[in-house]
């Protein structure tokens, strides 16, 4: 079984990236699971169809954790892609940390890490241990961070470099890089930069995404691209990902950078 | 060999701010102590506040409830356990509720004020305790003094003087209030409240209503501060300790309060003279002070009780030990007179 997770700058299209990396693999005849880590619980909503499924966390608030099943929390999305999220506490409210802790272990509890690969969608930022949880040991060996060429969308992915490194520096730490995905603003050199930045810490670019309004049209239509365009150009781009997925060997642990060489490396790219 | 094999030295001052706090709010007997946290917080401070009552002949079962919170009011917010928990304590007939927080609370961000500051039936006073912010034992009882002092309201002053702060967890509480008393009254000084001792809410309300109030020690200034700020009452900083310390103690009360300690003075040397008298059996001896807590205050206490008899004091182990102990006035130094001889002719 493979355990990956996409870790990246909120609003960078990590969940986007996730249901269509999914789909991609179902494809290809492979069991597949995608667990929303985010409070938001948006990340499974275009495998479902525009469905909010019930989140883990709502359920163990309205029930008690005894009273809940696999049943309750996994649903079967696109082309049998099981889906599963996290939830959390209301904005402002409780720790969404421990949220993601507490879930992991009742699903643990379920039996229901299992299938070939397990796609993991983390909210933005590793803000404290709970949103680290994915890359424990036994969870996800394998780390992409998704972002595109702004400075503020690198300078996250290097955030996340520092906790992938600090968790690999750990006797039971597992946790390596795979790989950096560039899901493009349309900025000019933009594939040439991130290509750049994955090789600064230590990675490589394993797929670059550009912009392209079908990924709007298929979000608006509730479906991944897969689905609604799989004839699409882009729909070839998620497909070569779940190709390089499947086949990356290149684990390693990232070299962060510096903010200064970090923003030298932005600049040299205007 | 020192036999504390914990990583780093404690001591009393460093212990957990809950503890201190609930060493005060539990000596509110009619009001209940809340601790908004899990249950297991609640239990080993409720175990070592009853062992000590008992310690001090006192079987008083502390009122202490836990809002007992599990994992999913950690991840959800522990608010709603914190309003089922008063809203219970409210309906139990309390007369105040305190509402100590733990450092799980503090860390999740529970607005533990906002839920105390809404319509309550009985005065719900919110005391921060969380133990990891650094605090300690005494940060916690001056918190808990502070909080239950907005129990009190304005009052006309009186002639009275107000005991604050005292270590309702030391073995010897009783003695050292008595001895303090002894003193007052021989300056003619009634005691208005024992803030907070072994009393209920509304005995609170008269907090401001005496001229001085007199603190257990000096950890206790910034609730001095507190209450001379919103009552004007001066303060003493510090119950007496030693010999010379004691009668600068009715001195000091003496002129706080526009009393002629002069009488006063004279009758405590007189009794100082008569305690040394009845000790000269161990004048001129050698031994070495001992003692769990040989503080400055401590070590000058017994050095002058030393030089009065003419017991010379060294750092020889093999010499007898002489006990040092925290003593409150002269009845304080009697006692540690009393614990050397048996050390000295054991």
């Amino acid at each position: 079984m493979k355990q990956i997770a996409l870790y990246g700058k909120g609003g960078i299209g990590k969940s986007t990236t996730s249901a269509n990396l999914s789909a991609a693999l179902s494809e290809r005849g492979l069991n597949i699971l995608q667990i929303g880590c985010d409070p938001k619980r948006d990340s499974t909503r275009m495998l479902m169809h525009g469905r909010f499924i019930p989140t883990v966390m709502d359920l163990v608030r309205e029930r008690g954790d005894a009273a809940v099943t696999l049943a309750d929390v996994e649903f079967k999305g696109y082309n049998g892609v099981r889906c599963v999220e996290a939830g959390g506490p209301e904005p402002g409210v409780g720790c969404a940390g421990r949220g993601i802790i507490a879930t992991f272990q009742i699903l643990e509890k379920f039996g229901a890490l299992s299938g070939d690969v397990i796609v993991y969608d983390v909210l933005g930022d590793v803000v404290c241990g709970g949103f680290a949880m994915p890359m424990r040991e036994g969870y996800a060996q394998e780390i992409y961070l998704v972002t595109s060429g702004e400075l503020m969308s690198l300078y996250a992915a290097n955030n996340i470099c520092k906790a992938i490194k600090r968790l690999a520096s750990r006797s039971t730490g597992k946790c390596r890089l795979a790989g950096v995905i560039c899901n493009a603003k349309g900025q000019p050199r933009e594939e040439e930069l991130v290509a750049e930045f994955a090789r600064a810490v230590n990675s490589s670019l394993v797929e670059f995404i550009p912009r392209d309004r079908v990924v709007q049209l298929a979000e608006l239509n509730k479906k991944t691209v897969i689905e609604y365009d799989p004839q699409s150009a882009q729909a070839g781009h998620y497909r070569s990902l779940a190709a390089r997925v499947m086949e990356n060997t290149n684990l390693t642990i990232p070299t962060p950078l510096e903010i200064d060489a970090l923003e030298h490396l932005a600049y040299s790219y205007i | 060999m020192p036999l504390n094999t914990s990583p780093t030295p404690t001591s009393r001052s460093g212990g957990c701010t809950l503890t201190g706090a609930l060493s005060v709010t539990t000596h509110v007997r009619d009001a209940v102590s809340i601790i908004h946290g899990p249950k297991g917080c609640a239990h080993h401070n409720f175990s070592l506040l009853h062992a000590t009552g008992l310690d001090n002949d006192r079987a008083v079962i502390p009122g202490i409830v836990s809002s007992a919170l599990l994992e999913s009011d950690v991840v959800f917010g522990g608010e709603e356990a914190l309003l089922r928990t008063i809203r219970s304590a409210c309906s139990g007939g309390a007369g105040a509720v305190f509402v100590l927080s733990t450092c799980i609370v503090e860390t999740i961000g529970d607005d533990v004020e906002e839920v105390c500051s809404r319509d309550w039936p009985v005065p719900v006073i919110p005391v921060p305790t969380a133990g990891f912010l650094g605090g300690t034992f005494h940060h916690g009882v001056n918190n808990a003094l502070i909080a239950i002092s907005s129990l009190a309201g304005p009052v006309e002053k009186d002639l009275t003087v107000n005991i604050i702060g005292e270590m309702n967890l030391e073995y010897e509480v009783e003695e050292n209030y008595a001895e303090v008393l002894r003193l007052l009254h021989s300056l003619g000084l009634p005691t208005n409240i024992r803030f907070v001792h072994n009393l209920n809410t509304w005995d609170i309300a008269s907090l401001g209503a005496a001229r001085l109030n007199i603190l257990r020690d000096p950890s206790l200034v910034p609730v001095g501060e507190h209450l001379s700020r919103i009552f004007s009452t001066p303060y003493v900083p510090s119950f007496p300790s030693g010999l010379s310390g004691t009668l600068a103690f009715l001195q000091a009360v003496g002129n706080a309060c526009g009393v002629d300690s002069r009488r006063a003075l004279e009758i405590e040397q007189a009794l100082q003279a008569e305690v040394l008298a009845d000790f000269a059996d161990i004048g001129d001896q050698r031994g070495v002070f001992s003692g769990p807590v040989l503080n400055g205050e401590c070590s000058h206490a017994a050095q002058e009780a030393a030089d009065a008899l003419h017991i010379r004091v060294s750092t020889d182990p093999e010499l007898p030990a002489l006990p040092v102990h925290p003593s409150v006035g002269t009845a304080g130094i009697r006692r540690m007179l009393h614990r050397w001889r048996r050390s000295l002719h054991a």
